[in-house]
């Protein structure tokens, strides 16, 4: 072979090697090898760090737990952990990065901002995304995109079955008020709960519910007395919580030198799980709530039982918050549909994730091909301040089941509620 | 709006303004004297609370005002402390060099506070019963006035009177005032300007660690207190004018007063009112309302 000959040979063959690794959904340039790498982007700095702490740990529980089991087609999994700060543009910059270097499937998200920031790109990038709590309804409606999938509730089952409750278990009170955080989450579970509210009252008691205005608090401040007056001046029966985390401790803290709480004959608080009883304790005013996962509820489950013990054994808290378990679960959830595709390219997860049905520490759970949505029972507890360890105890614990609650899927089109 | 509205309008409005005063008083004190703008002000306050909220739990809980009281003062005692430590390593440092440095070392000292913070007491949150005396409220016809809102108020006044009576009634606060002012001439004159400096930081990071103990009972516990209310802090100041402490106290009552108005009228834009409000102040007095032009 002459030199010339060789160099045609050598510039061909690398053009055709360039063309190759080119080729669309193969990206060997940035394939994986070693280990199935599976991006967390969650906040583990600001005011959500504390929500982030349990994605990350239900995250690596379940990563511990498989790689034990011998890994995913027998290839073990690592997580490559992302502070979202909650913040859009920093989650943003950890999803391209990640992307980047190859990683194309991601969980943790828990803000409503952070998770419809990252569409976009998880689509353009050809990445797929769980979220672990994030609470807007947009996702799987007008904002709907293949990539991204919810394994846990929906806002709209968690509020309509919340609201149900309500009329079952307090017929006799009608006239419903929101304190409400002004953001994306809190307007949405407001609208969902009152939508619950007008459907089930005349359903199951024959009364039409009086819906008030709700009293719109600004977040993350120090001081709500100025919301809680406002509150005082109406005259409501019952209440729906929304805000969250500390703020929720905060406001209920001022709310108790005005006797705001009391004058209400029920509390139903959206979704601060143990977040307000472990702060509070003795000072909690009784209460609803929902929980993503009550692990006492779901003694029984293997899942659930060994889930609980790793926890224990990792953070020495003996009882994981909801979030802990909804990472877990989609962990599980891209583990099994990789099995099932015999793939971890984006097109196949996609494929097996759509109707998926999978068990988790809360059951078997369904992912609704249409929307990304999973089907999953809603838990509800009752807290209320008691003379125990825990300063509180749970007094009642209600499941209701997803698919009586779940809105039918409308993936593309905005959600149609019931307005007051 | 009636009588009973316009006094909860006040209550609520100067219990703000007082709490948030109780932080800005100790960040307005060194900023005036030292000239530092000490972005960390509200990582210390609340180690002063997480001291006091420890302190009280230890020794049974915070429902004795004595308790309260106590713990409050020890949160102060124990940030003046590791204010006299910052003073050695970081503030002395800091002297003569650019704005935007001391920005960012006191802001870097604020991540250091909040990573200390989440080492000792972890991320859970946490809160406290307001002492029993202070739980509850009085009734003035139709108005509510929490019991725990008027110890607030009190102790926001309070805070303020002694700092006047300090800076303008004893010689050591004159002092301060002088060296504030001239400290080239304090020096020629034979004052220790250093010394001056040093008690001036602890005094300033005592009343950070105090209204830390006071407000214990009125908001939760969490690394993310220190932002919430340096924020606020840094508002107050800002709009009363840079070191002046009648300013901050003035700038916090109107501030607090435009928020509860705003809130009233315009309940479906909260926060947006507070917000104006400072951008129209700023552009009529951009020196603040008790600042000089330079």
């Amino acid at each position: 072979m002459n030199p010339a000959n060789r160099r045609d040979i050598l510039k061909y063959g690398a053009a055709a090697a360039a063309s190759t690794l080119s080729l669309p959904g193969l990206n060997l340039a940035h394939a994986q090898a070693g280990p199935l790498k599976i991006g967390l982007i969650t906040p583990l700095s600001g005011p959500q760090e504390f929500i982030g702490s349990y994605v990350k740990n239900g995250a690596e529980i379940a990563v511990d737990q498989i790689n034990k089991a011998g890994g995913i087609q027998g290839r073990q999994v690592a997580l490559e952990i992302r502070d979202d700060k909650a913040n859009p543009a920093a989650a943003l910059a950890a999803a391209r990065e990640l992307l980047g270097a190859g990683i194309n499937l991601h969980t943790g998200g828990i803000s409503s901002a952070v998770v419809l920031a990252l569409i976009p790109v998880m689509q353009q990038e050809n990445g797929v995304f769980m979220t672990c709590g994030a609470g807007t309804e947009k996702m799987n409606h007008e904002n709907y995109s293949p990539n991204l999938f919810r394994p846990g509730d929906a806002p709209d089952a968690r509020g309509r079955a919340q609201a149900r409750l309500m009329a079952e278990k307090y017929p006799q009170i009608t006239r419903w008020t929101g304190l409400i955080p002004d953001h994306e989450y809190g307007r949405t579970m407001w609208s969902i709960f009152v939508d619950g509210l007008l459907e089930f009252y005349p359903a199951l008691t024959g009364k039409k519910p009086e819906i008030l205005d709700p009293i719109l608090l600004p977040y993350g401040v120090s001081d709500y007395r100025n919301s809680i007056t406002q509150a005082l001046r109406q005259q409501a029966d019952g209440v729906y919580n929304a805000t969250y985390g500390g703020d929720a401790i905060t406001m209920f803290q001022q709310a108790r030198g005005f006797g705001l709480m009391q004058r209400y004959k029920v509390v139903c608080d959206a979704a601060n799980e143990f977040l307000v009883a472990r702060g509070m304790k003795q000072q909690l005013p009784p209460h609803w709530t929902g929980m993503h996962y009550y692990a006492e509820a779901n003694k029984g489950n293997a899942m659930s039982d060994r889930f609980v013990a790793d926890y224990l054994a990792k953070t020495k808290d003996p009882e994981p918050l909801g979030w802990a378990a909804e990472a877990h679960a989609s962990i599980y959830a891209l583990a099994k549909a990789i099995e099932k595709g015999k793939s971890t390219d984006t097109k196949s997860v996609i494929a097996n994730l759509k109707g998926l049905t999978w068990d988790t520490v809360t059951g078997s759970r369904t992912l609704r091909a249409e929307d990304n949505q999973a089907i999953k029972d809603v838990e509800l507890v009752y807290i209320e301040p008691a003379a125990t360890d825990k300063g509180y105890r749970v007094a009642q614990y209600q499941k209701v089941e997803g698919k009586s609650v779940l809105l039918p899927a409308s993936p593309g089109k905005k959600l149609v509620l019931r307005t007051a | 709006m009636v009588f009973a509205d316009v006094l909860t309008l006040l209550v609520n409005s100067l219990t703000w303004a007082m709490a948030t005063f109780l932080v800005a008083a100790g960040l307005t004190l060194i900023f005036g004297t030292l000239h530092i703008l000490n972005f960390s002000h509200g990582g210390f306050f609340m180690i002063g609370a997480y001291a006091a909220y420890s302190l009280t739990q230890s020794l049974g809980g915070s429902e004795s005002m004595a308790m309260y009281l106590f713990g409050a003062l020890v949160g102060g005692v124990v940030v003046a402390a590791l204010g006299l430590a910052v003073d050695r390593l970081i503030l002395r440092r800091l002297s003569g060099v650019d704005d935007a440095y001391v920005l960012i070392a006191t802001y870097a000292l604020l991540l250091v506070c909040e990573g200390g913070t989440k080492l000792i007491w972890g991320l859970n949150y946490r809160s406290v019963m307001p002492p029993t005396v202070l739980d509850g409220a009085w009734l003035a016809g139709q108005a509510v006035i929490p019991k725990m809102s008027a110890f607030i108020v009190a102790c926001g006044i309070a805070v303020f009177v002694a700092m006047e009576f300090f800076l303008n009634r004893t010689r050591p606060g004159r002092l301060v005032k002088a060296i504030a002012a001239d400290p080239w001439m304090a020096r020629l004159l034979g004052v220790n300007v250093r010394l001056v400096y040093t008690a001036t930081v602890a005094i300033g990071f005592a009343l950070a660690g105090l209204a830390g103990g006071l407000l214990l009972a009125n908001q939760t516990l969490s690394p993310s207190l220190a932002s919430g209310f340096v924020i606020q802090a840094f508002g107050v100041i800002i709009i009363g004018g840079m070191g002046s402490i009648s300013g901050a106290f003035l700038g916090s009552i109107l501030l607090g007063l435009i928020d509860a108005v705003g809130q009233w009228v315009l309940p479906s834009l909260p926060g947006l009112p507070f917000f104006i409000a400072m951008t129209l102040i700023l552009l009529l007095r951009p020196q603040g309302l008790m600042g000089r032009r330079h």
